[in-house]
């Protein structure tokens, strides 16, 4: 006999974590470790009890189910379970097993812990999840950063930023209170941030318009931001022609 | 209420008035010269002097009635005020007419001694006429402006309706009111079967209310109380309602649907975000003849949700100021804790 998955719910409403444990009752090959009520927790339970597999809401207080993934050091099996269809693509770019449409049936909830089982079985170990979300939605931007720094998760509004410098797999991203370290790539804040607010300037930087205090050449063809609080960013050509469209000089 | 002149807002009423006043000085003229004999030039001056400065001094009698409303003052008053601006408006026309007259007419001290009192009573007849006309001006521009009210608002009940609708319909709330009842069908069937009833009465009462402006606050009460039974059992001690109703506001009347979208407000800014539990208070009296209703709840100040005034807000504000026609009749408060809003429903006598 196979042995049983580690399965973690992570939900804000009390009935709707009731009927998944009682549907999984009746799953043998499924053990339910613990029960969080929201992102915070999921994060925490995940990342100490490292389980296979998750059920997912999107929606909860504090952080949505997405942004709780982000910042997952454990990497387990997702199925979604959640009201809305419209995150359905969303939810397999994070590399989802499954979707659920709440309400659900016990059938249906069956066939997506098949589609897990299936996956273990085939890849042997979980892919990387985060890393296949590269880029945002087109038409709409991110307002709000999550990041965890030690054991202390921050919410950062997407306005505070003053600028993201990339570190080989990480992003530092400066804001007026202090830096926070994030594994995410450049790319992705680039797409998913507005770029009439943002602007990449250079390999390693995105800089909000707003921190500009000045654009100085330092040698032929070589430019640098200077910031209000001094801070000189590098620039290079293509940054120069972004500065160029969005300050229209 | 608008003081603006009809010959000020509608300039085409201008070029009518003058062409009217025109034909009928030709026709005075002409009269004049074939039946009487007198000169045409001497004619038009006595009809310049005297019926045609009328026609411009008396465009002033707007002013009068408008100050001098039917609808606010008492009758005496109306009559004390028009017989006050009569005598003012006559002399000031009697006055400017002599020296017209002195000045052009080539008979003036003859013309002017046998006319004086003649005019005198034209000038108040002249005047009467105008209160007529302009009262009926006033009246029709008022029920006009009722038409276009009554259009506006049937546009803004509907918007409600649809919003209290959309809202039923909307995810979040619909789907996961059913898979609630889907949990309690195994845990509690008996619940489930309350939940159920409760689900089709809200949805019913939103069917239903077509066209009806105003409803009993009971009804508009027992509906939102409703609403909060079924995220009651989605939210369980994370939603706590309260309600303090004085028994006196159960009777009298509410625009329909206008209390929906504050609690849906703050189900969807308090509860939706907090891990603590929210209370949401409702207290409602009378108040100086009005229904005061407020609803407040606390919130989780770190949660980032942008808020601005929604549809929702702005929908209950519109309606209040068409209806009562009164902006102020609804007041938000937010103190980064709590948030506030206080309607106040005005009640007939």
């Amino acid at each position: 006999m196979q042995e049983k998955l580690k399965t973690i719910i992570v939900e804000d409403e009390e009935l709707a974590r009731n009927l998944l444990k009682s549907f999984l009752k009746d799953v043998e090959n499924i053990e339910v470790v613990a029960e969080c009520e929201n992102g915070f927790e999921g994060v925490k339970m995940i990342n100490e009890l490292k389980p296979d597999l998750v059920f997912l809401d999107i929606q909860m207080p504090k952080i949505t189910g997405f942004e709780m993934l982000e910042l997952l050091d454990h990497k387990p099996h997702i199925i979604f379970a959640t009201a809305y269809d419209q995150y359905a693509i969303k939810a397999f770019e994070y590399n989802a097993a499954d979707y659920l449409l709440k309400p659900y049936s016990r059938e249906r909830l069956k066939e997506a812990i098949g589609k897990v089982a299936e996956r273990i079985e085939n890849e042997g170990s979980v892919s990387d999840v985060a890393e296949k979300v590269s880029e945002y939605p087109k038409g709409e931007y991110l307002d709000r950063i999550v990041v965890k720094d030690r054991h202390k998760i921050n919410i950062i509004p997407a306005s505070d930023v003053r600028y993201i410098e990339s570190m080989d797999d990480y992003v530092m991203i400066y804001t007026q209170n202090g830096r926070h370290m994030k594994q995410q790539t450049m790319k992705y804040f680039e797409s998913a941030l507005d770029p009439q607010n943002f602007i990449r300037i250079h390999r390693s930087y995105i800089v909000k318009v707003d921190e500009i205090n000045e654009i100085q050449q330092y040698e032929k063809e070589s430019y640098i931001v200077i910031l209000h609080d001094k801070t000189k960013l590098k620039v290079s050509k293509s940054g120069y022609k972004n500065l160029k469209d969005i300050l229209n000089f | 209420m608008n003081f603006k002149h009809p010959f000020l807002s509608k300039p085409r009423l201008v070029i009518y008035y003058l062409l009217f006043w025109i034909a009928t000085g030709i026709a005075t003229v002409l009269l004049k010269w074939y039946s009487f004999n007198v000169e045409p030039g001497t004619a038009a001056v006595e009809f310049f002097a005297l019926p045609f400065l009328f026609a411009i001094v008396g465009t002033s009698i707007w002013y009068v009635i408008k100050f001098s409303t039917l609808e606010n003052n008492s009758v005496p008053r109306v009559i004390l005020s028009h017989f006050i601006a009569a005598t003012i408006i006559v002399l000031v026309w009697l006055y400017i007419g002599v020296v017209f007259i002195k000045l052009l007419h080539p008979e003036s001290s003859v013309y002017i001694d046998n006319r004086i009192p003649i005019n005198i009573f034209m000038g108040y007849a002249f005047y009467v006429i105008y209160v007529l006309f302009f009262y009926a001006v006033n009246y029709y521009e008022g029920f006009k402006e009722k038409l276009r009210n009554e259009g506006k608002l049937k546009g803004l009940v509907k918007e409600a309706e649809l919003h209290a609708l959309k809202s039923q319909i909307n995810p979040h709330f619909l789907f996961n009111s059913l898979n609630s009842i889907s949990s309690l069908t195994m845990a509690d069937p008996v619940k489930a079967q309350e939940m159920v009833i409760n689900l089709s009465n809200l949805m019913r009462y939103s069917l239903k209310h077509d066209q009806v402006e105003k409803v009993p606050f009971r009804e508009e009460l027992k509906n939102n109380k409703l609403y909060m039974q079924i995220e009651k059992v989605r939210f369980g001690k994370k939603l706590n309602p309260v309600f303090e109703v004085d028994e006196a506001c159960l009777d009298v009347e509410i625009p329909n649907m206008i209390l929906q979208p504050l609690y849906e407000n703050a189900i969807k800014y308090g509860v939706y975000e907090a891990t603590e539990p929210i209370d949401i208070v409702t207290r409602c009296k009378m108040k100086d003849n009005m229904l005061e209703v407020v609803i407040q709840n606390n919130y989780d100040p770190e949660a980032l949700s942008k808020r601005g005034e929604g549809i929702g807000l702005r929908n209950i504000r519109d309606r209040l100021q068409i209806i009562y026609n009164n902006p102020l009749l609804m007041k938000v408060e937010d103190n980064k804790t709590d948030f506030k809003v206080t309607l106040a429903i005005p009640q007939k006598n």
